[in-house]
């Protein structure tokens, strides 16, 4: 456990002096800020630059309007910052031989792992949490009790548990391929398939990406928490199955 | 741009948002003179013209090692 | 106890064998000198002494203990320096030892302790700078300092010397003569003069197998008298000698140099007679006739050429 202890420290030092913590905090902080503000004041935008004379019809603003811009903007952004920024953790160890003085001592291999996990994951719920109050904050300066929906904490948490397990992918992909770039091929190609096996009827259900997919369905009421429950089981099965792997091939590995 | 005028205290986490990054980054270009790659003209100017993105890709990619 | 037994250990990557059934032995408390060329398989073997390389076959023990490979049960016996150590850049000096403390199981008071007396020794302990900005021979010597931190029982350093200069050198040394008191050390090195002033075992590693092995003074009883040098007063009198015909075989294996040469010899009392009588039966009488000890370096050349 000292050990765990102390490399999950060293992983939290090395994300705050290399400006990782810097740029994720600001990055999350800044689309907790833009997704309200767009959903709120891009239609009036919008209506200033049109040409004179042409008229679009522009429905008012809704706090849906800024969740909807919340979830893509954390997908689409967050998500990619994240595992950009997670790729080059074991890649860095092994290309530049940092960890063989550290194992020399007698740490155990997995340590580096889970204590690898811990710290992204830590930074990524921290980030993601700020986010989504900032956006909350704002939404509900804007709308009111309009921004709160009884759906919204699980959809808030379908998104997070999805990202976990883009972490523990990038994970699993460093530790197989020994570079950035394998890092996040891996990841990129887990997504994809996702995607690819979400044409086959009836599996969506049971795919992980639905968790990243299918929140406004839940605000919106046209999906239930049961529909992502399969979902949600996967991605942690999943997760603790990447987990599992990166110790075994770690393990294997000649360092 | 009378609706973004209107809601200034609203952007103002924003623009310090962008602030930080820059000052930031550029406090790091002038302490270290090797990058991983482009050099300090290039970095300066991507800095404080490129908002936002260009600290985040300075920051995460073009920061040489700490000497 | 032995601190560390290899038992026929192979090893090759490829089609290219590095580690050809080697077996060796180092006794606690003893400073061992692991030599070889560039190349030798030197860093692999002590690789697979920690477990970071899989040995094809044959057994390594630490303390009577197996060394597994992936696992790092052992390890907490071991003090590892490796030949270009690495350190995370943006730590302080003080920090990275915690966390090695840490890595090794020990208390956090006991990490304090060790770290500020090992960063003491090796002189980096007013030291505020980021290890980024260190030198080569400071790293080495932090290397050092995490290396001994946990006081381990058998300290690997591979290549200590080779990278740093004159003065790095003798800082490095005079720091492993400081510790041999408490622990056993198994150093590789190219670098004969460095084994000769700390080691008091050695081994030669050439072609995967240890072409000599043992304490400084069985090796050079061993090899004791291996060459007769044969000097003359006069160019003449060096050629006739060398024109000799009951002598020809022995020139074979001599360099020669002006007016004399060395003969190697494996049987230095016979030789001798021979090479004395001839001088007799042809009334000459040399200006030196020596017997030479080798020295480390003729004893490396001679093992690996």
């Amino acid at each position: 456990m000292r050990e765990y202890g102390a490399f999950t420290k060293k992983e939290f030092l090395e994300f705050f002096r290399t400006y990782k913590y810097l740029v994720m905090g600001l990055v999350f902080l800044l689309l907790g800020i833009m997704s309200p503000l767009a959903a709120k004041f891009l239609p009036e935008l919008m209506k200033e630059f049109m040409p004179e004379g042409m008229q679009i019809a522009l429905a008012e603003p809704s706090a849906l309007d800024a969740w909807a811009q919340f979830f893509k903007n954390v997908t689409q952004i967050g998500l990619i910052i994240l595992v950009i920024l997670f790729s080059g953790s074991m890649a860095s160890e092994y290309g530049k031989g940092t960890l063989v003085t550290i194992l020399a001592k007698g740490m155990p291999r997995k340590t580096v792992i889970f204590a690898k996990f811990t710290a992204a994951s830590a930074a990524w719920t921290g980030a993601y949490l700020l986010c989504f109050l900032t956006a909350w904050f704002y939404a509900w300066y804007f709308w009111r009790g309009e921004a709160w929906s009884a759906a919204l904490l699980f959809s808030v948490f379908c998104l997070w548990l999805f990202g976990i397990l883009l972490i523990a992918a990038s994970l699993f992909g460093g530790v197989l391929f020994r570079t950035i770039y394998g890092s996040l091929l891996f990841t990129g190609g887990i997504v994809v398939l996702q995607f690819l096996l979400n044409i086959v009827p009836k599996a969506g259900k049971y795919l992980p990406v639905s968790l990243a997919s299918q929140n406004m369905a839940l605000l919106q009421g046209t999906a239930v928490t049961a529909d992502l429950a399969w979902a949600a089981v996967t991605t942690a099965v999943l997760t603790v199955l990447f987990l599992a792997g990166s110790c075994f091939v770690f393990g294997k590995k000649q360092i | 741009m009378k609706v973004l005028l209107e809601n200034l205290p609203l952007l103002l986490p924003l623009i310090i948002i962008e602030l930080v990054l820059m000052t930031v980054a550029l406090v790091h270009i002038f302490r270290h003179p090797n990058y991983r790659f482009g050099n300090r003209a290039v970095w300066i100017l991507a800095v404080v013209f490129i908002q936002i993105i260009g600290p985040v890709i300075y920051l995460l990619f073009g920061r040489g090692e700490d000497e | 106890m032995n601190a560390l037994k290899i038992e026929s250990l192979k090893k090759s990557f490829g089609a290219n064998t590095v580690i050809n059934d080697m077996s060796l032995e180092i006794p606690e408390h003893s400073v061992f000198g692991f030599l070889g060329q560039n190349g030798a398989g030197k860093t692999t073997t002590m690789k697979m002494i920690l477990g970071f390389l899989e040995p094809d076959g044959g057994s390594i023990e630490v303390f009577g203990e197996p060394v597994v490979y992936g696992k790092s049960g052992t390890n907490r016996y071991v003090g590892y320096l490796p030949d270009v150590p690495q350190f995370y850049s943006y730590m302080k000096p003080m920090e990275y030892l915690r966390l090695c403390g840490a890595a090794a199981g020990m208390g956090p008071g006991e990490t304090e302790a060790a770290g500020t007396r090992l960063l003491d020794m090796v002189g980096l302990k007013n030291n505020g700078k980021k290890i980024g900005g260190f030198s080569r021979g400071m790293k080495q010597r932090l290397g050092i300092a995490q290396a001994l931190l946990h006081s381990p029982k058998l300290l690997i350093c591979d290549e200590p010397t080779s990278a740093l200069d004159p003065v790095g050198r003798k800082e490095i040394l005079e720091i492993l003569e400081q510790v041999t008191e408490k622990t056993t050390v198994l150093f590789s090195t190219h670098i004969l003069s460095d084994v000769e002033r700390v080691c008091d075992r050695v081994a030669v590693l050439h072609e995967g197998k240890l072409a000599l092995c043992g304490t400084m003074e069985e090796i050079r009883a061993a090899k004791k008298r291996s060459g007769i040098y044969v000097e003359f007063r006069e160019k003449e009198e060096w050629k006739k000698f060398r024109g000799l015909p009951e002598l020809s075989h022995l020139f074979i294996h001599a360099e020669a140099s002006g007016r004399g040469a060395a003969i190697r010899t494996a049987d230095v009392d016979r030789t001798g007679n021979e090479i004395l009588q001839a001088l007799e039966r042809h009334e000459m009488v040399p200006l030196k006739f020596e017997i030479e000890e080798p020295g480390l370096e003729d004893l490396f050349m001679e093992a690996v050429l």
